[in-house]
């Protein structure tokens, strides 16, 4: 023990339970009624006082962070071509418009916050739809293609014409927030999904306002300071031609975000071999294609960077991949394996499935690939899958209304009966240790 | 000669990152530890060893005042360990184990010269 209380009669017995089970001495086991353990339910505390203050402090900084992602890039521009027109009317004029352009963003971004602790679940359901994450990856192509000079992004007249003459006032500058909050906000939910969630689960308004506000907050900072130097912004010298080549690796970056989007849409061989395709592509491009050149020596090194991190990133994914150990052997659904199981006394696992949904992946990939999962599962279980990607199947439809299935993913557990034990059912992702603490549950009937 | 320089690099970056993923995704044969090695620990640890005969003979005293700890993971006690035994997971990091030092006081209780054995 590395951990020194002051104990003085402490010992350990290193041969510990395989060898007092071997003498035969007294060993119990838990749970004792089996089917009816109920595993602990995760509920999310409510928090208060200082772990509250630190929380949001952490969901600030987080919120600066989203400055990084991509999502906020079409919003830049657009910010500094709004408060440019203003620069010209003195400091403190200027700081009340970029106030009420913060208070606008994070209005709306806060209504988000209060809408999904209302409505519970639905609104990360909604931010996990297939067309959602369609949209979102189209317009991160979209802006790719503009970064790569196919086309030029250039605001619509009459929206820079609107923003600098008829919301003049300060009520233009919140209006130009709200409004910017509304574009950004689907782009930035996937990101805030864990946080989303939380609020729902949660379910109350307040914390979901005062979360979201603050995220805004960290979002808009960045904005701000922008904002207040947009008439500066003009100023700064030319850039040469190694722009065109820090716009396009912010085209690969897009694209990488595009290709992350569409993953669970994809079947995971598939989506892996994108992203590693783009990180390749995106290495050459940047690195031996490109021919941009700069009169400042870095340069050469930077390219060199770029092309080293898409080669390393491409041969981390597929070679992780690759090397994965195994995980564990399904069989997919059919009335023999289920007698046969019966038969063996052997329990039994249905997992329901579909490609799209994030935590059936997440089930598969990390608590499936878990060694003592996979051994324990090989020796005394069957494993069945159930593939809900198409739904007309009707052999599928039979075993959803026989199981009551409401989505995807759930984990069935059949004891050695062949009798469910729905105490254990599971509709989420679940840790390995949690799903071993089921199997071992389910395997002492 | 840079697009040379950069081939170069990134073809030895990507043995380097073949290298790394197999070093540390490679089976591993658990150790099984020696008897020294384990009587090393225990003296760097300030605690003793036990056998299971001698922890058999303690368990079996009446009005035993022995408390066990099991410091397997949580699915392991259940599918069985020694009965009256205490279940408090550690796994064998350090920050694991800097990390619930007060709930390990608080399960032990006041009492510094109480029987604890660990397993």
């Amino acid at each position: 023990m590395a951990v020194k209380l002051g104990y003085k009669n402490v010992y350990r017995d290193p041969l510990g339970f395989p060898e007092w089970q071997k003498n035969g001495l007294p060993v119990a086991s838990d749970p004792l009624g089996l089917c009816d353990y109920a595993p602990e339910a995760y509920s999310p505390g409510r928090i208060a006082g200082w772990a509250l203050v630190w929380t949001l402090l952490g969901i600030f900084m987080g919120g600066m962070a989203l400055n990084l992602t991509p999502c906020v890039y079409p919003i830049i521009p657009i910010t500094v071509s709004y408060f440019g027109g203003k620069s010209g009317r003195g400091r403190g004029r200027l700081l009340v418009h970029g106030l009420l352009y913060l208070a606008g963003l994070a209005v709306t971004n806060s209504a988000l916050g209060v809408l999904a602790a209302l409505t519970g679940g639905l609104m990360g359901a909604l931010l996990q739809n297939p067309l959602v994450l369609v949209a979102v990856a189209a317009i991160l192509v979209f802006f790719a293609a503009s970064l790569f000079g196919f086309w030029e992004l250039r605001l619509p007249g009459s929206l820079t014409q609107a923003a600098s003459k008829s919301y003049a006032g300060y009520f233009g500058s919140l209006f130009m927030g709200l409004t910017l909050g509304l574009v950004a906000a689907p782009c930035i939910g996937p990101f805030v999904l864990g946080l989303l969630t939380w609020v729902a689960s949660v379910g109350s308004p307040w914390l979901g306002f005062l979360v979201f506000f603050t995220l805004s907050l960290g979002l808009g900072l960045p904005l701000f300071i922008l904002a207040m130097f947009s008439g500066s912004l003009e100023k700064l010298p030319r850039s040469g031609e190694w722009m065109l080549w820090v716009r396009h690796l912010m085209g690969w970056v897009l694209l990488a975000m595009a290709a992350y989007f569409i993953q669970p849409l994809l079947p995971e061989a598939l989506s892996l071999a994108l992203l590693a395709g783009v990180a390749l592509a995106a290495a050459i491009h940047l690195g031996w294609l490109d021919r941009s050149t700069a009169t400042f020596r870095g340069f050469a090194w930077l390219k060199t960077a770029a092309a080293l991190a898409g080669v390393i990133i491409a041969t981390f994914l597929v070679g992780s991949w690759a090397v994965r150990g195994p995980g564990v052997a399904w069989q997919p659904y059919s009335d023999q394996v289920m007698a046969q199981a019966r038969e063996d006394h052997k329990p039994v696992i249905i997992d329901f499935y579909a490609t799209w949904c994030t935590p059936c992946r997440e089930l598969d990939e990390i608590t499936f690939h878990h060694p003592e999962v996979v051994k324990l599962a090989g020796r005394d279980f069957v494993m069945v899958k159930v593939d809900l990607t198409q739904k007309d199947n009707p052999v599928h439809q039979r075993l959803l209304s026989q199981y009551a299935v409401k989505g995807v993913p759930t984990l069935v557990f059949l004891d050695r009966q062949g009798k469910e034990c729905p105490s254990l059912r599971l509709v989420d992702y679940l840790p390995p240790e949690q799903v071993l603490n089921r199997m071992v549950a389910v395997g002492k009937n | 000669m840079g697009n040379r320089r950069t081939t170069f690099l990134a073809l030895a970056a990507v043995i380097l990152t073949l290298g790394v993923l197999w070093y540390i995704q490679r089976p591993v044969i658990p150790q099984e530890t020696t008897l020294a090695e384990v009587k090393a620990e225990a003296v760097k640890g300030g605690y003793r060893l036990i056998t299971t005969e001698a922890l058999a003979e303690l368990y079996r005293q009446p009005g035993a005042k022995v408390l066990l700890v099991d410091t397997r993971q949580d699915w392991e006690y259940r599918s069985g360990h020694i009965q009256g035994a205490v279940n408090f997971p550690l796994e064998p990091t350090a920050w694991s184990r800097w990390r619930s030092q007060d709930r390990l006081a608080a399960l032990l209780g006041p009492d510094r010269d109480r029987l604890v054995v660990f397993y």
